[in-house]
């Protein structure tokens, strides 16, 4: 267990110290510190336009970090030859792996709450006494949930990162998170069409078992517009905290696997 | 793999993760996804959003496309440009269906917003903006606003049908998170609608609510909601006492024996006269013997043939999915013709809008239509709350607007009329009632009105 701590907390290092990733969050930050410029509408628009633009920054930029992070993170470690160094001493393989994941979650946990500190700068300062504390925090479920998916979208681009190039797992990871966002909406239009096939039906069914499902995490709707009544959301947040936990699970083995075949 | 244990447990590990996943994604997230987060049918069919759209839109950020595109539909609508705001109204509630903002500020466009150059509303667009309003609230049952929204189109703009305004009205009164003034809009609709006791019963009953919320929160704007209710309650009691309402209730005999407000029904003696000037434009005069300000007279020109059981008006609520382009070769001009001095006289030109105006059909019906329920208080001081003290000679018609009673006439012209085509190019073709009598113009009609006296038979 120190192993993989002390390789995650080296990886957090690295990660935060990466001029790309800095960049990519700066350019969210600022983007979050100018979407109030949008309140050219009306009182209940303004906000809830707001919450979606801010809360869309977040996820996106989210995104770009997660894949741009973990795409080179082992492929690096490979050609720079790090990895004799690490794997030459008493550390197995699968703590490396584990390891690199858990830092590579560390420094995305810790650029996401950077980014929803400032999200919430930008709420205080633009509503001031009109934005409470319960707002404040009903406002973080969002960023919390984008954190799960963001982990699973992480587990998904190291798992290629064990067996694909950078460029390459760069397209299937973001390719992956569009369709595991997509498929769900669209499994849910073949199922309520009565004219399509059974086999049809059942083939999406399927895929949508295999594949890591992204959308069940935008949770946002009901923060960015109240009154929709909502019943037990945090069970919910827990039932698709475990299914990413179990899917971040099932593909760090499949990247182990892979990685332990691998020849370094 | 080092060691056989290591990988008996990373095969367990997987398994368990495997099947784990896929039973709790089956088995419970998806249906509460489905219920709770998911984008609704909208977005499956087609949206007009291109791919990159549709795909950023599905990918989880369709609320903040959906906010994008509202701040451009601001920017459209500041610059006047109301055809590129119809569809970005549309994508924005098909992306976000719980943004009642964009719902109420949609149908108000769409029922508003469309006009010719004399600034009449086209309103073959109203059934649309209602269907708007159908779609807002079966997306967002459990809230007041779309209810309250669709309800004051049927009140404020269709101003007929009470019946649809109070159904709308009762459901947004019924929702907990309604702003207690709103409920008082109820009360009105009951009114117009003739249900009087019941608007009697709803004023005692926001009275008691409002003066409750005004001592226990004591705000401005509970003090004076409260004062509103109080003296909307107190205007119904007096108006019912003085239009004769509590001495009906007491039976025919009690009525006659007093002099009310509504005794005798007054004769409005209306005449009309419709001559088609120019191709495509009307002149109509006429008589109407009313008080001198505050009348309006529905007119309206339409296609024959068109869904013949519904006079004076379009089937507003025929319409269950929203769609943006009026039938594109039907007819329907409404407008109001002002009463000063007993007399109307307006011109009205259709040639300058011919999408708003196409006359493809070859047969037109030219109406007027008057209902006393839709009259000002001090009107309906004489005419009654449904028309008691009010007739016409001639028009009064208990038919068109069953249990109402109305005035109701109408002319018929051909397309080749309306167009001063053939045989009418140099005749002006002219309908008129026949006790309608040409009376000339005067100095004193630009800037004198009399005040008759209705009481007094409106001599």
């Amino acid at each position: 267990m120190r192993a993989i701590m002390a390789i995650a907390a080296t990886t957090v290092g690295e990660a935060i110290r990466r001029k790309v990733l800095l960049i990519i969050l700066l350019i969210g930050v600022l983007f979050l510190a100018v979407a109030p410029g949008l309140n050219t509408l009306s009182t209940q628009s303004e906000t809830t336009v707001l919450k979606g633009m801010v809360l869309g920054i977040v996820q996106l930029t989210s995104a770009v970090i997660a894949i741009v992070l973990t795409v080179y993170m082992i492929p690096n470690e490979i050609e720079r030859r790090t990895i004799y160094t690490i794997v030459s001493k008493p550390v197995q393989r699968w703590q490396f792996l584990i390891g690199k994941y858990l830092g590579a979650v560390g420094a995305l946990g810790i650029m996401m709450l950077l980014m929803s500190l400032v999200m919430e700068i930008t709420f205080f300062l633009q509503f001031q006494s009109g934005f409470k504390a319960e707002d404040a925090l009903d406002l973080l479920r969002a960023p919390a949930m984008f954190f799960v998916q963001m982990s699973l979208l992480a587990a998904v681009a190291i798992c290629f990162s064990t067996f694909v190039t950078p460029l390459v797992n760069f397209f299937l990871s973001g390719g992956l998170y569009l369709i595991g966002s997509l498929f769900a909406p669209f499994f849910d239009s073949l199922n309520q069409n009565s004219s399509t096939p059974m086999f049809a039906k059942l083939t999406a069914r399927f895929v949508g078992v295999v594949l890591p499902n992204f959308s069940i995490y935008n949770v946002q709707n009901p923060i960015i517009n109240p009154g929709q009544t909502i019943q037990n959301p945090t069970t919910y947040y827990m039932q698709v905290t475990g299914y990413g936990v179990l899917y971040i699970g099932l593909l760090l083995v499949l990247g182990i696997v892979i990685l332990d075949r691998r020849e370094v | 793999m080092k060691s056989k244990s290591l990988k008996q447990t990373l095969t367990i590990i997987a398994v368990v993760c495997a099947i784990g996943q896929g039973a709790l994604y089956n088995g419970v997230i998806f249906n509460r996804w489905k219920a709770d987060y998911a984008p609704k049918n909208g977005l499956s069919v087609g949206t007009g959003l291109d791919a990159q759209q549709y795909i950023f839109a599905l990918s989880g950020f369709r609320e903040m496309i959906a906010g994008i595109l509202w701040v451009k539909a601001d920017s459209f609508f500041d610059d006047g440009n109301y055809d590129a705001v119809l569809p970005l109204i549309r994508l924005v509630t098909l992306l976000d269906p719980k943004e009642l903002d964009v719902y109420a500020t949609g149908m108000w466009h769409i029922g508003y917003n469309f006009t010719d150059q004399d600034e009449r509303s086209d309103r073959r667009y109203i059934p649309s903006a209602l269907a708007l309003g159908k779609e807002g609230i079966k997306n967002n049952p459990d809230t007041y606003e779309m209810y309250f929204e669709t309800g004051w189109m049927w009140f404020n703009k269709i101003d007929d049908d009470y019946d649809q305004a109070v159904k709308y009205l009762q459901e947004a009164s019924s929702k907990n998170d309604i702003e207690p003034a709103r409920r008082n809009l109820l009360a009105q609709a009951l009114i117009r609608d003739n249900k009087l006791d019941e608007a009697l019963d709803l004023d005692s009953q926001l009275y008691d609510r409002a003066e409750e919320l005004a001592s226990s929160e004591g705000s401005y704007n509970n003090a004076n909601n409260r004062d509103a209710v109080a003296g909307n309650w107190d205007n119904l009691i007096v108006r019912m006492a003085q239009r004769g309402d509590f001495a009906m209730k007491q039976g025919q005999k009690i009525y006659d024996a007093y002099p009310y407000d509504t005794k005798p029904p007054f004769d409005t003696q209306f005449s009309v006269k419709a001559s088609v000037v120019e191709p495509r434009v009307l002149q109509i005069e006429g008589t109407y013997g009313v008080l001198s300000v505050g009348t309006r007279i529905r007119v309206d020109l339409r296609d024959s043939d068109y869904d013949a059981d519904k006079a004076a008006e379009l089937d507003w609520d025929g319409q269950s999915t929203v769609d943006l382009s009026p039938p594109k070769d039907r007819t329907f001009m409404q407008d109001q013709l002002y009463v000063k001095n007993r007399r109307f006289n307006k011109r009205i030109d259709m040639q300058q809008d011919p999408t708003m105006y196409p006359f493809v059909a070859n047969n037109y019906v030219l109406e007027f239509f008057y209902n006393p329920r839709s009259a000002p208080e001090y009107i309906k001081d004489k005419f009654g709350f449904n028309g008691e003290g009010f007739t016409d000679s001639n028009f009064l018609n208990t038919t068109v607007r069953p249990g109402e009673r109305c005035i109701y006439v109408k002319f018929n012209f051909t397309k080749d009329q309306l167009w001063r085509r053939g045989e009418w190019e140099d005749t002006v073709p002219t309908a008129q009632t026949k006790n309608f009598k040409e009376i000339a113009p005067t100095d004193s009609d630009k800037d004198v009105i009399f005040v008759p006296a209705l009481r007094a038979g409106g001599k």
